[in-house]
C-alpha cells in the first residue's frame, strides 16, 4: 500500500449501546437491541419489532449538548462523532486540515413526517421549517459546526451503502493530500417514512429478525450512528494512543440489476468484495471474520452468501450483526466498523444470534455462538443497498 | 499578481496536485430553459413571471418506455434523461464510473409516499414512490438503463452535492478510471416552495426572471440536471477542459472569499488578470449580491463578468447549471448575451465559476481547448 489510513479513534450509538463501550458489552453479553417499538409514535408499535434507541430526543439532546428541536438524526450523530474524536484523542487537533464526511439517508424525516401533516391541511402553515432544515447536509453541517470542523464538510447518500462509501470518500482525500484527518461514518434515525417504506416492500420481519437462516422473513429496522476517525500516517506518529486499526481495502460497485433488489449471483456484491481485497493486497484466505450485510430478507441473503462463497473458499467466519441492532440504513457502515475494530481489538467473532437452520442453497453457515481469545488480523464488512449501491470495505490490525 | 496580456497562461497543476487532467466530452442539461438539445445554445430564453421556475420536459418516449414514464416521479425522469443525453453526446454506452450529487433527493416522490402513509393513517401503501425515494434513485437508474457495474456514488449537501461529486470524480481520474458520468439533480417541490415562500427571501409575485439583478428584491426558486463525461484524452467532441474546483465553508467576509479565490488561482498558476470570464452566482438577494459584487471588484476590466440564476432559479445544485453554461461557452467561444453583467474585451478561454448556495462557495475553473 502507499498510503496508510490509520484508524485514530472509534465512536457508536445503537440500540444496545449509548457508546462503544456499552455497544461492546452489549455483543459480548449476546444482547439484543430489538423489541417493541416505544419512542416512535407509529400504528405498528405492537406488530413491528425495531431495534429503537430507548432515549427521547429530549434525552439523547442531552447527550449530544444540542437542541432537542433537532433532528434526530442529527443529535445520534454528533453523539457518535463526539465519541470518535475525543476517543482519537489528536494532540494539537487544529493544526491540522479536518473533515467532516457524514452519510444518512433521512436527514429530517421525523421532523418532516411531522410538519407535513400540518402542510396537508394549510400550505401556509407555520410549522415550516426554517428552509435549510430538512436536508441530509443539514445533519452534517450541524455537526460539524458543533465540533469545529471546516475543512471538508459533505455528506453520502447512497441508501444502506452510504456510510461505508463516507469512510473510502474520506480516505481517498487522505490518501491524496486533500485531508489530514476524516471524521467517517453515518447516522440515522427511525422514521414512520422508512418503517412504512419497507413494510410496502414487504420486506420487515414481524419477530425478531434471523438473517441467513433458511426461515427467515425479513429485517427489522434499527438506528442509531457510527464513525472512525481516519487519520493519515503523518497524524498517526503524533498519536499518545497507537492506532489498532487501519482501513485496508475498499471498493465500491453496483449491481445494476433492479432498483430494490439484488441479482441472483450477487454481481455487485461480489464485485464490491473482491475490488476491496484487491485494493488490500490481501488474498481471500487473509480474511479472519466478515461483518455480512446480512438483513434477513431472502432477497439479500441469498446475493451475498453466494458471492461470499464464490470467493472464500472456505468461508472464514462470518455473520450478520443485524440481530442485535437491526438495520441502521445509512448509519449500518459506520456502525458494523466499529464493530469490526472491536473484533480485531478484542479476538473476538460475534454470533450470529437467533439463527437455527442453515440456508439450504448454502454451503456455509454464520458462527452462531460468541468466538473469544481467536486472531483477528482482517476483518471485512460488507454494506449493500437500494439501486444496487455495493460497498465493501476491509480493516486491518496494525501490527 | 501579475498581469499577462496574453491569453496563453499556462496551466502549473490540472486539477490541484493529482496530475491528471479532465477534457468534458459530453454534455447533457434539462433545466427551465431549453437546454435538453445540444446542437443549440440558448437558442431563446424563456422569461419567467413567477418566483418559481419548472424545467421545460424532452420528449421522454425518446429515452424510456411507457410504463416507466407513467412509474417515474418528474425529477427521476430529468435527471435520467440528462445523464443519458450526456453519455449519448460522448458516444459512451457505459461510463467508466458515475457520480452525482443532489441537495434535496428525490422530494416530489418522496412526499407523494408520505402524503399517502399520512392519508390513510399508515394502513396501506403501494411502495412505487418509496422505491425512488433514496437519494441515489437517479445515479442507479441511469447505471441499470446503461449497465455500468462500476463506482457509482450520490453526495447529497447543500451547496456542495455537484461539487463533491467533481472531487470524486477528479480523485477516480487518479485512480485510473476514464469517462467518468458527473452530474446533479434538484426539483422544487411543492414542499419546499411553500417553505422558501415562508422563511427566505423569495421575489414577491409578480416578477420578471430577465430581471432578477436589476432590482435586487429577492431570489427564485429553480431546480434542474445537468450532467457531463469527463475524460482524460480530448476528442473532436470535447467541450473543452475542467481544470479543477474548490469549496469554502462559510466565509465571513468577501475578503476571506478573495483569500480563497486568489490561493485557488495561484494553485492553478493563474492570477485574476488571467479570467476571461467570470460567471457568478447572483441570484437577486441583496445581501448575497452585494458580496459577490465585492469579489467581483478584484477582477480587471478585461474580464466578462456574468450571472446565470435568471435562467435556472436558485437551487443547491445549480453550480451544475453553470458548469452546463461553461461547457458551452468554451466550445461557441461566445458569451450569450442574457449572461453579461459586465462586458470585458477577450475571448471567453479561461473561465472561472465562482457561485455559492446560501454559505457553501464554490469555485470551478475552466479552460478553452
Amino acid at each position: 500500500m502507499e498510503h496508510k489510513i490509520f484508524i485514530a479513534g472509534k465512536g457508536a450509538i445503537s440500540a444496545i449501546g449509548n457508546n462503544v463501550a456499552e455497544n461492546l458489552a452489549s455483543l459480548w453479553a449476546l444482547k439484543t437491541g430489538v423489541s417493541k417499538i416505544t419512542i416512535l409514535p407509529t400504528r405498528y408499535a405492537e406488530t413491528l419489532p425495531a431495534a429503537e434507541i430507548k432515549l427521547t430526543n429530549a434525552e439523547l439532546a442531552e447527550l449530544a449538548g444540542l437542541s432537542k428541536e433537532e433532528p434526530r438524526t442529527a443529535l445520534l450523530s454528533m453523539i457518535a462523532a463526539k465519541e470518535a474524536l475525543d476517543d482519537a484523542n489528536i494532540p494539537d487537533v487544529g493544526k491540522w486540515r479536518t473533515g467532516l464526511i457524514s452519510a444518512n439517508t433521512v436527514g429530517a424525516m421525523d421532523k418532516t413526517e411531522t410538519i407535513y401533516k400540518y402542510f396537508m391541511e394549510d400550505s401556509n402553515t407555520d410549522k415550516l421549517l426554517e428552509e435549510d432544515s430538512y436536508d441530509s447536509g443539514y445533519v452534517t453541517e450541524l455537526v460539524a459546526d458543533k465540533l469545529g470542523i471546516t475543512h471538508h464538510i459533505t455528506t453520502i447518500s447512497t441508501a444502506c451503502s452510504s456510510s461505508a462509501n463516507a469512510m473510502a470518500y474520506g480516505a481517498r482525500l487522505i490518501k491524496n493530500g486533500m485531508a489530514d484527518i476524516i471524521v467517517a461514518g453515518g447516522c440515522d434515525a427511525l422514521s414512520k417514512f422508512t418503517l412504512n417504506g419497507f413494510n410496502s416492500l414487504m420486506i420487515l420481519d414481524t419477530q425478531p429478525c434471523t438473517p441467513y437462516d433458511d426461515n427467515r422473513k425479513g429485517l427489522n429496522l434499527g438506528e442509531g450512528a457510527g464513525y472512525v476517525v481516519l487519520v493519515s500516517e503523518e497524524v498517526a506518529a503524533t498519536l499518545a494512543k497507537k492506532p489498532t486499526a487501519m482501513l485496508s481495502g475498499y471498493a465500491n460497485a453496483n449491481d445494476a440489476f433492479h432498483q430494490t433488489a439484488s441479482s441472483p449471483e450477487g454481481r455487485g456484491n461480489f464485485m464490491a468484495m473482491q475490488g476491496a481485497l484487491d485494493m488490500s493486497g490481501l488474498t481471500p484466505d487473509k480474511i479472519d471474520y466478515i461483518n455480512l450485510h446480512g438483513t434477513g430478507t431472502p432477497n439479500n441473503d441469498l446475493s451475498e452468501g453466494t458471492a461470499v462463497q464464490r470467493i472464500f473458499s472456505p468461508v472464514p467466519k462470518v455473520s450478520s450483526t443485524k440481530p442485535y441492532t437491526g438495520h441502521t440504513l445509512g448509519a449500518c457502515a459506520g456502525i458494523e466498523a466499529v464493530y469490526a475494530i472491536l473484533a480485531i481489538e478484542n479476538g473476538i467473532v460475534y454470533p450470529n444470534l437467533r439463527l437455527q437452520t442453515k440456508m439450504k442453497e448454502l454451503d456455509f453457515m454464520p458462527v452462531t455462538e460468541l468466538v473469544e481469545n481467536v486472531e483477528v488480523n482482517h476483518v471485512m464488512s460488507n454494506s449493500f443497498g437500494f439501486g444496487g449501491n455495493c460497498s465493501s470495505v476491509i480493516f486491518s490490525k496494525n501490527s | 499578481m501579475g498581469h499577462k496580456d496574453d491569453n496563453s497562461a499556462e496551466l502549473k497543476s490540472p486539477l490541484g496536485d493529482l496530475g491528471v487532467r479532465l477534457f468534458i466530452n459530453g454534455i447533457g442539461c434539462i433545466s427551465p430553459q431549453r437546454t435538453f438539445d445540444n446542437a443549440e445554445f440558448l437558442p431563446e430564453v424563456k422569461q419567467f413571471e413567477t418566483n418559481r421556475l419548472t424545467c421545460i420536459d424532452p420528449d421522454y418516449t425518446k429515452f424510456f418506455d411507457a410504463g416507466s414514464i407513467r412509474r417515474m416521479g418528474r425529477l427521476m425522469k430529468y435527471g435520467t434523461a440528462a445523464g443519458l443525453i450526456a453519455l449519448n453526446d460522448a458516444g459512451i454506452k457505459a461510463p467508466g464510473a458515475i457520480s452525482t450529487g443532489t441537495g434535496l433527493g428525490l422530494p416530489e416522490i418522496s412526499q407523494k409516499f408520505l402524503r399517502s402513509m399520512l392519508e390513510v393513517e399508515e394502513t396501506i401503501v403501494s411502495p412505487t414512490a418509496f422505491i425512488q425515494s433514496t437519494h441515489n434513485t437517479v445515479s442507479s437508474n441511469i447505471a441499470l438503463l446503461c449497465g455500468c457495474y462500476e463506482h457509482n456514488n450520490t453526495f447529497s449537501h447543500k451547496g456542495f452535492s455537484f461539487e463533491s461529486a467533481l472531487t470524486d470524480a477528479a480523485l477516480l481520474a487518479k485512480e485510473g478510471v476514464d469517462n467518468i458520468l458527473v452530474g446533479a439533480y434538484d426539483e422544487v417541490s411543492d414542499y419546499k416552495y411553500a417553505a422558501m415562500r415562508k422563511t427566505t427571501e423569495l421575489r414577491e409575485e409578480p416578477c420578471n426572471s430577465t430581471e432578477l439583478y436589476t432590482d435586487t428584491r429577492g431570489i427564485i426558486a429553480g431546480e434542474g440536471s445537468a450532467f457531463f463525461v469527463l475524460a482524460k484524452e480530448k476528442n473532436e467532441k470535447t467541450y473543452g477542459e475542467f481544470v479543477g474546483n474548490k469549496t469554502f465553508y462559510k466565509p465571513v467576509d468577501s475578503d476571506v472569499a478573495l483569500d480563497e479565490i486568489y490561493s485557488f488561482l495561484d494553485a492553478h498558476g493563474l492570477g485574476v488578470a488571467d479570467i476571461d470570464l467570470l460567471i457568478t452566482g447572483m441570484n437577486g438577494d441583496a445581501n448575497s449580491d452585494e458580496f459577490t459584487e465585492d469579489v467581483c471588484e478584484d477582477f480587471f476590466e478585461h474580464t466578462t463578468i456574468a450571472a446565470y440564476k435568471h435562467l435556472c432559479g436558485e437551487y443547491m445544485t445549480s453550480s451544475a447549471f453553470a458548469f452546463w453554461l461553461a461547457s458551452q461557452i468554451m466550445k461557441a467561444q461566445q458569451v450569450p448575451d442574457t449572461l453579461i453583467i459586465r462586458k470585458g474585451e477577450r475571448a471567453p478561454k479561461n473561465i472561472l465559476i465562482y457561485t455559492h448556495h446560501r454559505h457553501n462557495h464554490s469555485l470551478m475553473l475552466f479552460k478553452a481547448c
